[in-house]
């Protein structure tokens, strides 16, 4: 408990030094994660933000306002469906972007490639890279998105409240043994699982449970007989299929893996899980109330 | 007479044995090892019927391997089959569903059925079934209209370069429906890649009754077809009709095509390297080499994707890897052989 008083407190001042540094019209600068330097004059009021983890940083900082676009497959929060969206990805497109007139685009090192940065750039737009493969690096760009906008105080509140949330599931959970197997995408498709070195496995951690298919790097094409060999004791499906945790349940050959003879299998909200923004937390609280069952209203007590 | 031109009863007894020994390795071997004797007795006691042992390891041969093993059978053999048809039918060693771009052409089928949501009620796969079969035969007719305007002969050349034209094709409509809709992206890179893992007993029912009756019919055309491998004249002078028995064939071979895509996606050069594998040991007799396609084609894909299942376990490889690399050499060396043959 005194933790999480302690953390805002801490933020509030911080916060009142910042908006001081801001007022005096410092010139912002960050360095994105691929080492390049950004200046910015003031806080961007204009920005285009492609992946939909930034998006997501962007309008949990409270700057909605801020966002002139956003990338196709952002659609969180809901709200965010009236900002104009463009293609992303292997799709992007830079004039699409341009017409936006935007002071930055946050990007996410997706399938853009050097030329169109480049492109950007000349076109007198500032490019800001995220590249997040673990939870730091999710904070990383909560905070360097929160310095370019302006919003510096805003973002050291959700790192540390992020923070504090994850200490608080680790403190509550013991390390008992049990394995947890992540299936990405079902059968049909070819079973696809997340190994070590992504958010889900650091979830899995943080939770007191060890990935079933800790052996994998990232992310991996495995065959269903080691999935039933493994016997894992919690499935969390995060395929984003409505109902995968019914049909896990009723899957031909499943009937004796742990998992499903005790019923441990968690449809989980797939875009919380694999996205590195703020939802992470809700990630990481929704499998730990699942596997801890508790009602949804609990916290894990700090 | 007949001893010589019919497959024998030996010749018969050596396949047969041959692809059961190939199905029983492939249920013995696997990603996780199991015992031989738990696998024997999980094995027996699904075939009589019996109360399963309890335990993963009987669950792992019953509902992974077994059913896999059958639909892996069953496509290799009727892609196999299709593939010596065409063959004889076109009188040229390099037509295969996978080079003319049929089996692309039924895997977008397959995937347009899928992203507008074309389903017969009351089935699992009805709605990409028969879109498969439909763009099947839909991409074969347009493919030998095409070679036929362009080249009244239809050369290998011709075939080869109408193939690739019309897989670039098909493959960027894919990626047009791929940016159309989002959410299906990775069942649309199934269909591409081709792969068998997570089919069950179902799909094998459906894909052993396309055999049975397709199977049937494209052998009972071994004599016309031996008629077609002289020239189509000599088929005509022959008594033969060539218009039916050609429609006939490509409608039977586009279902088996279909079927096969609905249930494997796109597996390419199994149809393209058994059937010329199988000439060499029984000779060009469409008598023979029909049947033993059958079953050198099931054994090769087995063989394949035990490679697909193991190699690399706990990850798997897409099977379509492993038949398009032993596809490509072997489809290098053919083309070479029959260019030099001219």
């Amino acid at each position: 408990m005194f933790r999480k008083l302690v953390s805002p407190l801490l933020v509030l001042l911080m916060a009142c030094s910042m908006t001081t540094v801001m007022a005096e019209g410092t010139p912002i600068t960050v360095t994105d994660m691929y080492e390049r330097e950004i200046t910015l004059e003031e806080p961007a009021t204009r920005v285009v933000a492609l992946s939909a983890a930034d998006c997501e940083i962007i309008c949990a900082l409270g700057c909605e306002d801020a966002l002139a676009g956003r990338g196709m497959y952002c659609d969180y929060p809901e709200s965010i469906a009236d900002v104009p969206a463009v293609q992303s990805g292997s799709e992007t497109n830079i004039e699409e972007i341009l017409a936006l007139e935007p002071q930055i685009v946050i990007m996410s090192d997706m399938a853009q490639s050097e030329e169109q940065v480049k492109l950007l750039e000349d076109n007198g737009v500032k490019v800001v890279m995220t590249r997040n493969t673990d939870i730091e690096g999710a904070y990383d760009a909560i905070e360097m998105i929160g310095a370019l906008l302006g919003r510096d105080a805003e973002a050291e509140a959700m790192v540390a409240g992020m923070r504090a949330a994850f200490e608080a599931i680790k403190a509550n959970s013991e390390h008992a043994g049990k394995t947890v197997y992540f299936e990405v995408s079902p059968p049909e498709w070819g079973l696809y699982t997340a190994g070590t070195g992504t958010f889900m496995d650091e979830i899995a951690q943080m939770c007191g449970l060890t990935n079933a298919f800790a052996d994998m790097e990232g992310w991996a094409f495995i065959s269903e007989e080691q999935v039933l060999e493994r016997n894992p004791d919690y499935i969390v499906s995060v395929s984003g299929m409505p109902d995968a945790d019914m049909e896990i349940m009723e899957r031909e050959g499943w009937g004796e893996v742990k998992a499903v003879v005790n019923g441990d299998v968690f449809n989980a909200d797939a875009d919380a899980f694999s996205r590195p923004g703020p939802r992470l937390k809700d990630a990481a609280e929704s499998l730990y109330r699942f596997i801890n069952d508790t009602d949804a209203q609990e916290e894990p007590a700090a | 007479m007949k001893t010589t031109d019919r497959f024998s009863r030996r010749g018969y007894a050596l396949f047969v044995l041959a692809l059961l020994a190939a199905m029983l390795l492939c249920i013995c071997v696997g990603s996780v090892s199991i015992p031989l004797s738990n696998t024997l007795t999980a094995l027996w006691n699904t075939l009589w019927r019996l109360p399963m042992p309890q335990g993963v390891s009987a669950n792992i041969i019953v509902h992974v391997r077994l059913p896999r093993v059958l639909n892996v059978a069953l496509v290799g053999a009727s892609l196999s089959l299709c593939g010596a048809a065409m063959q004889g039918l076109l009188r040229n060693p390099l037509a295969d569903g996978s080079t003319l771009g049929v089996s692309s052409g039924a895997s977008l089928g397959a995937v347009i059925a899928l992203v507008f949501g074309i389903t017969i009620p009351g089935t699992d796969y009805g709605g990409v079934m028969l879109m498969a079969m439909a763009f099947a035969f839909g991409s074969l007719v347009l493919i030998l209209t095409l070679a036929y305007a362009l080249d009244r002969s239809l050369s290998t050349n011709s075939i080869i370069l109408i193939g690739v034209i019309f897989s670039m094709f098909v493959s960027s409509a894919m990626s047009l429906l791929i940016s159309m809709a989002d959410e299906h992206v990775r069942s649309i890179a199934f269909w591409t890649m081709g792969s068998l893992s997570g089919t069950n007993f179902k799909q094998a029912a459906l894909s052993a009754a396309a055999l049975l009756i397709c199977g049937s019919v494209l052998l009972r055309y071994a004599r016309e077809l031996n008629a077609f491998a002289i020239g189509e004249d000599n088929a005509r002078h022959i008594g033969v009709n060539v218009r039916r028995v050609k429609l006939i064939i490509l409608i039977v071979g586009s279902v088996m095509i279909g079927v096969c895509v609905s249930i494997g996606g796109t597996i390419s050069f199994v149809g393209l390297v058994t059937p010329h594998m199988t000439r060499m040991i029984v000779g060009p007799n469409h008598r023979k080499l029909l049947p033993a396609s059958l079953f050198s084609g099931a054994i090769f894909l087995l063989l394949a994707d035990l490679v697909a299942r193991t190699v690399l376990s706990p990850v798997e490889l897409n099977i379509g890897v492993v038949t398009s690399l032993v596809g490509a050499v072997a489809f290098v060396a053919i083309f070479y052989r029959t260019r030099k043959a001219r």
